[in-house]
């Protein structure tokens, strides 16, 4: 199941591969665009660091998984794709916990607790589903980074809003002056509440589609 | 009796898994456009809560956690296979759904047709892992408490995608702002539903 | 991928899937659970530490473990002496005993000069269990220090209580009253008075996890109640 053969009909970074990694990070992103790995935005965002470690984890997860479902996708018999999928993603998710566990005690720690929210996120299933499954490896490996990082950066972003709002810090450091706090500002508390993060994504959304006016809806 | 019905009301209220703890917004999202067809992903959610929760209790009592293999003898006493709860959990997920799937496509083709598209969408649904999850942390006593919570879960699901369902399609022949049409507003109007929802969370059952 | 395999395809396909990814995960899981339950035993060590406020690197824990650690105990919930090794105890187990089979670890620690007695606790947050140390001093009353952990709780809310600010609230505080009754020390939503010795202050937005620390403490002590009577009227 080589694929060097295929690829060396194109450049490794064709336009058409670099369109792959880019359009999820803005015209096609995973959450404001296709809806998909909400749950864990809502989950992780109240502040910028664990958005961060989960936003690396899925990059890799995903890369890895779209990639060997790439490879497999001439054997799986379509009535138990579900299945074989989320095994790959489960057994890659627990494997990376196992292994971190016994010699990254610490990084471990951080992490384990994202792991339930990246064997259900959506947007790992819905890559393979929408793309692995049909396409080379190559290309799935571009489609799982690039998806990522276009669900990475929203992930990023409402976390540094709702960090800085909520709490007046960016990665635990304070950001807002103690002046302005003695002059009667408070932090609000209700950017820490989960639905603030809904809201916050829905605002992203308006400015997103404002300023590309195709994304708007026509219904 | 009691605790069945407190067990019941408690997930579908209090517990919401779609409004108090924002499991399952994918497709509770994507989905919500009419109430039609979020009645008939509702449904399809209740079912496999209803049955995967169930399983999964039996799974990691008698399977994987610690001790639970004592029924095979005092030898098994000490294994403990709780580094495959996930990937046992998903699993059953996955093929019960696939399961409902196949049976459906068989018996009630009409069936299918109008829900069979959100099947799938369901096995990644973050809520049913959730449910299942949620059940063994909460340690019940028996399978009968871990169906209820999960039937009661499913139908918190339910009120939540009908509500959202309802609450857009009035909103169509409201002005919203264009670039907010939609997913934004839709959003929005998910993190208002929430802030209603945490008044429950004072309730004491 | 439109075409359709043969059922006995379907069958012999997930078959060696469940098979081999069995395979791997437990060869990984039997390789690794030596290192993994080393780290985990070094982390209770430093965790039971660190409720006496001795700060150590996970590492060292070991070795300076049982410098502080004078004796260990198991007590049943009649407040009597049992056999074994308390340190062996694993709480999540115990906690879904009956009440009269449960062994409740007991460590006595000594650091300058002071005596402290360390409870261990267990309970339930918002996602998943959380854990922690509590010591008191050798008035069985007063609160020396706290150590709080947990395995999933939200990053940034239900989390804080594992830091230090949330932790160090405790010291000094009660558990019980003048007249000598039970009142635990409770986490409470906003505006508590400092010197309320059976009360301190809620994490915002944390407010599931924090109703779960309050349950573990209350529920968790109180089990040693009868030995701490039959030390105190000594």
């Amino acid at each position: 199941m080589s694929t060097n053969a295929e690829i060396s009909k194109e450049p490794l970074f064709s336009y058409k591969n670099k369109k792959l990694i880019t359009n999820p990070i803005g015209k096609d992103n995973p959450i404001t665009i296709q809806v998909l790995g909400i749950c864990s935005i809502l989950a992780v965002t109240v502040q910028l660091k664990p958005s961060l470690v989960l936003a690396i984890s899925v990059v890799a997860v995903m890369g890895l998984a779209n990639v060997i479902i790439s490879l497999l996708r001439k054997t799986i018999p379509q009535r138990i794709r579900i299945i074989v999928q989320l095994t790959v993603i489960a057994s890659l998710v627990i494997i990376v916990d196992q292994v971190l566990k016994a010699y990254m005690y610490d990084v471990s720690r951080q992490l384990s607790i994202f792991v339930g929210l990246i064997i259900t996120n959506c947007i790992i299933m819905g890559r393979l589903e929408g793309y692995a499954l049909y396409n080379k490896a190559w290309p799935s490996f571009l489609d799982g980074i690039g998806n990522a990082s276009g669900y990475a950066a929203i992930l990023i972003v409402v976390g540094a809003v709702r960090e800085f709002f909520g709490s007046g810090t960016l990665m635990n450091v304070q950001i807002i002056p103690d002046a302005l706090y003695a002059i009667g500002y408070e932090n609000n508390g209700f950017f820490i509440l989960p639905p603030m993060a809904l809201i916050t994504v829905g605002i992203i959304i308006w400015i997103q589609r404002s300023r590309d006016k195709e994304l708007i809806d026509a219904s | 009796m009691e605790e069945l019905v407190n067990i019941f009301v408690r997930s579908i209220f209090i517990d919401n898994l779609v409004l108090a703890y924002f499991l399952g917004m994918c497709s509770y999202l994507a989905i919500s456009r009419t109430v039609k067809t979020s009645i008939g992903l509702g449904f399809a959610v209740i079912f496999v809560l209803g049955i995967t929760v169930p399983i999964n209790y039996l799974i990691e009592n008698y399977l994987l956690g610690r001790g639970a293999l004592s029924w095979l003898g005092p030898r098994f006493a000490d294994v403990d296979l709780s580094f495959l709860t996930f990937i046992m959990f998903i699993a059953v997920i996955a093929s019960m759904v696939q399961l409902v799937e196949m049976i459906i496509e068989k018996f009630s083709p009409t069936l299918y047709n109008s829900l069979g598209i959100f099947l799938p969408l369901i096995a990644v649904n973050c809520a049913i892992l959730g449910g299942s999850l949620f059940m063994q942390e909460r340690n019940y006593a028996n399978p009968i408490e871990a169906t209820f919570f999960g039937l009661g879960s499913g139908v918190g699901f339910f009120l939540a995608i009908v509500g959202i369902a309802a609450i857009r399609e009035k909103i169509k022949y409201s002005n919203v702002l264009p670039p907010l049409r939609g997913l934004g507003i839709a959003f929005i109007i998910t993190g208002l539903m929430g802030i209603a929802f945490m008044s429950f969370m004072g309730i004491e059952l | 991928m439109t075409k359709d395999y043969s059922n006995k395809y379907i069958f012999i396909y997930s078959s060696i899937m469940v098979v081999v990814v069995a395979l791997i995960l437990s060869l990984l899981a039997t390789l690794l659970q030596p290192r993994q339950e080393r780290n985990i035993r070094l982390e209770k060590m430093q965790d039971i530490l660190a409720s006496i406020n001795i700060e150590v690197e996970r590492e060292k824990s070991e070795v300076v473990f049982w410098d502080y650690i004078v004796d260990t105990k198991i007590l049943n919930h009649k407040g009597e002496e049992l056999e074994g090794d308390a340190f062996e105890v694993d709480l999540q187990d115990e906690i879904r005993k009956d009440l009269a089979e449960r062994q409740l670890p007991l460590y006595i620690a000594e650091a300058e000069d002071e005596q402290y007695y360390i409870i261990p606790l267990r309970g339930a947050g918002l996602w998943g269990a959380i854990w922690g140390y509590i010591s008191l001093k050798s008035d069985f009353n007063t609160i020396a220090g706290v150590n709080f952990d947990h395995a999933s709780e939200t990053p940034g809310l239900g989390s804080q209580i594992a830091d230090k600010h949330f932790e160090d609230q405790f010291k000094g505080k009660n558990i019980f009253d003048q007249d000598g009754n039970y009142r635990s020390v409770r986490v409470i939503r906003n505006g508590v008075d400092p010197d309320d010795p059976h009360r301190v202050d809620a994490i915002s937005g944390g407010t599931m996890t924090c109703n779960g620390v309050s349950n573990m403490m209350y529920d968790g002590i109180r089990l040693y109640k009868p030995y701490i009577q039959k030390q105190v009227n000594l």
